[in-house]
């Protein structure tokens, strides 16, 4: 599986070809997983899905992605699972990935390809802006620890910057830049951790680490940001300042498809590899919006194979800014993240008084 | 608070409680842009004397009740009116009456308050002993206390809020009054429907649905069409329904998306059915056997469930514990209520014409409010 995908660079290929290739490629998993997962297999018959009619990247049918919070989905055996992925996502239950061997492997493959394509194909060292604690606990922040378990084969060496109490620890920091400092490595961290437990202190304590040769490399965490009114542009303004950082790199991704993440190029751009794509769509109708158009937020990869992932309605907005021109080099289309769809207040009988005792 | 335990219960229809909620009729519909809210409308409406004193004449055993004594009401947090009116029935029994109102804000329960605060503290200061509207933020203790003294408590607002407040426990004797989570079903004879005008049918109906998000108990959820011409009737009902909720609904991403999960959810769990509509203002699903476990699937903001039907009888196993209203066009309620009585159904409390599922009422999921709000003093006659 995969061959074709594997042969080319993951943001080589234009429209036309990238549309046919991936759309073969989601068909047959549609088949597969309609096999396979017997769940998924009611789902399409109660959408009405029919192969026939299938006949462009559109037409796939996908997913809410909070199905996988109420509902274990998998194609595979159960003495297959190799192993199950949580994230929280908007609260609640987490989503319960599950994956077999080569799916986990798959999935990394491409990560390191992709990223590859960003940062080098080297394994660089990779500096964390967070608390061993969410690895070696991971019931405090799974989504949080899970992220960055995902990362770790990534890295050439993975060093945390906070100790159990949240506090950067200085001497670690100043180890990692005196061994590492001279060339090419890695920040990473969620984006209000690295506000809060990076900026900050090197701040109010006066201290200047150079991590110019770093690239800062966040995931998320742009709703707690927001709330305290930082933009973007801000983050990385008192970035640079204060750190001297001059490469940041955001992305856009889930659980629910490791691997095809959207990864953000010199231009501010999200770019879709080869391996998935973004279609927003028409909150009324469902119906694909235009480019430029915000919509709710449809991703579709070839990764998921061991569980029916690979065509979701995510509950995020966006807007597909371009496809083929983004002045970067890079083919394929680059989008912009909105955020969360907001819950309704809505009326009814029965109500949330309950909810509020938990 | 304090002196309601050793305040006099009053009669069933007292003079001071009939007058206390004619005058609270007239205060409220002489609050300036009360016009604005309907459902404040109806009720000061419900309660102007001349219906209270038609509902009088419906309890004819008035005169042998007495209030049960205080009477602790917990509203539900998302339909505003609905304090008011479980506090009219419970002066109307005679009891003290406490209420703890949500904390969200809404500007009916302002416009209602405002207008007893305002009679409280006049002419009709002696029902303060009678009445106190309370607000508090999730507190176990305050409910617990106020569980130990009351002689009566009415729980609204479903399933998880009464498990929470039952863990309050109560005297021996005091009874308790809950309201959980139903649904509810419309049944429509088709050819009766192409007979009837469309636009006011989708009006009635809009007004049972999509005025409370379709969350209220009382709104249909499932569709049972009866009749030959389904299909015609069906093509033409839905098609007035999605033209009004386009014009009148303000239908919200997340509400398209919960809708949608509904519809996977429902396919997910393997009852045969499939997703008719288009679009995400009136989202359909039509089912091809009728089995109650459906119903763990319903959402509100528009998702119907349907099914076609050769005989009104099919509809019997969906009539469970948690059905409430049905309402009928074009079928008769007597029948429908001969098929309740049939099959001793546990479900259907209330049969009313589409349109009317919202309607205020002194009988509700089966109680008669007042009746049971109240106690018999029952003196044997042996002359």
């Amino acid at each position: 599986m995969l061959d074709r995908f594997n042969e080319l660079e993951p943001y080589s290929l234009e429209k036309a070809d990238k549309r046919s290739l991936l759309f073969h490629e989601l068909k047959e998993l549609t088949d597969f997983h309609r096999i396979n997962c017997p769940q998924y297999r009611n789902v399409l018959s109660t959408l009405n899905y029919d192969s026939d009619h299938c006949n462009e990247l559109e037409d796939i049918p996908f997913l809410p992605v909070r199905l996988f919070k109420n509902l274990d989905l998998k194609s595979i055996p159960e003495d297959e699972v190799f192993k199950i992925m949580t994230s929280s996502g908007t609260g609640g239950s987490p989503s319960r990935i599950f994956l077999n061997r080569d799916n986990a492997i798959l999935q990394q493959k491409i990560l390191l390809k992709l990223l590859g394509n960003y940062i080098g194909k080297k394994r660089l060292p990779m500096l964390v802006i967070d608390s061993p604690e969410v690895i070696r606990n991971r019931s405090l922040f799974p989504a949080r620890g899970a992220t960055i378990i995902g990362l770790e084969f990534a890295a050439k060496k993975m060093i945390f910057a906070l100790d159990e109490n949240m506090e950067l620890n200085d001497e670690v920091v100043s180890d990692f830049l005196e061994k590492y400092g001279n060339s090419d490595f890695v920040i990473f961290g969620f984006t209000f951790m690295v506000w809060k437990h990076l900026y900050d202190p090197l701040e109010s304590h006066r201290i200047r680490h150079d991590f110019s040769n770093g690239t800062l490399i966040t995931g998320g965490g742009w709703k707690k940001l927001e709330s305290q009114k930082v933009s973007p542009e801000t983050f990385k303004s008192r970035g640079r300042e204060i750190c001297g950082i001059r490469r940041f790199m955001d992305h856009y991704g889930m659980a629910e498809q490791s691997g095809s993440i959207y990864i953000e190029c010199e231009c501010g751009h999200l770019h879709a590899s080869i391996y998935s794509d973004i279609i927003t769509r028409d909150p009324i109708t469902f119906s694909p919006c235009k480019i430029g158009e915000p919509g709710i937020i449809q991703v579709v990869s070839v990764l998921p194979h061991s569980y029916p992932g690979h065509s979701l309605l995510t509950e995020d907005m966006g807007i597909v800014l371009g496809e083929d021109d983004c002045p970067c080099g890079r083919k394929g289309k680059y989008v912009k993240i909105l955020g969360r769809i907001k819950s309704a207040e809505l009326r009814g009988c029965s109500d949330t008084y309950a909810n509020q005792f938990k | 608070m304090n002196s309601m335990i050793t305040t006099p219960a009053l009669p069933a229809f007292s003079e001071q409680a009939m007058g206390f909620l004619a005058a609270l009729s007239r205060e409220i519909l002489h609050t300036p842009n009360v016009r604005e809210y309907t459902d404040v409308v109806s009720y000061a409406y419900w309660i102007r004397k001349a219906s209270l004193e038609s509902a009088r004449k419906d309890h004819s055993d008035y005169h042998h009740r007495l209030g049960r004594g205080i009477a602790f009401h917990i509203a539900p947090s998302n339909i505003p009116v609905n304090f008011a009116v479980s506090m009219t029935s419970s002066l109307l029994a005679g009891n003290c009456t406490v209420i703890r109102i949500s904390n969200k804000s809404f500007p009916q329960i302002d416009m209602i308050c405002n207008a007893i605060n305002k009679l409280l503290k006049d002419q009709f200061a002696y029902m303060q002993k009678y009445l106190c509207i309370i607000r508090y933020p999730h507190s176990s203790d305050i409910t617990d206390q106020l569980s130990s003294v009351c002689d009566l408590r009415i729980i609204w607002g479903g399933n998880q809020t009464i498990s929470e407040v039952r863990k309050s426990p109560l005297p021996p004797r005091a009874f308790e009054m809950t309201f959980a989570d139903r649904y509810s079903m419309a049944v429509i004879n088709s050819d009766h429907y192409l007979s009837c005008d469309s636009v006011r049918t989708a009006k009635a109906f809009y007004t049972d649905t999509y005025f409370t998000d379709q969350n209220a108990c009382s709104s249909p959820r499932l569709i049972v069409w009866l009749g030959k011409n389904k299909q015609e009737a069906k093509t033409r009902f839905w098609s007035e329904l999605t033209a009004l909720v386009k014009r009148d609904y303000d239908l919200k991403p997340i509400q398209s998306i919960d809708k949608y999960l509904s519809v996977c959810m429902l396919g997910a769990s393997g009852i045969p059915s499939h997703k008719i509509s288009d679009n995400n203002y009136v989202v359909r699903v039509a089912l091809e056997s009728l089995n109650p476990k459906f119903m763990d699937h319903k959402t509100g903001s528009g998702l119907f469930f349907e099914y076609d039907a050769d005989d009104l009888e099919e509809i019997v196993p969906v009539l469970t514990k948690a059905c409430q209203t049905v309402s009928v066009l074009g079928v008769e309620k007597q029948t429908v209520k001969e098929l309740v009585f049939k099959y001793g159904v546990r479900g259907v409390d209330r049969i009313v014409t589409m349109g009317q599922t919202m309607g205020i009422e002194f009988y509700w999921d089966g109680f008669k409010m007042i009746d049971n709000m109240s106690r018999i003093v029952y003196s044997y006659d042996n002359e």
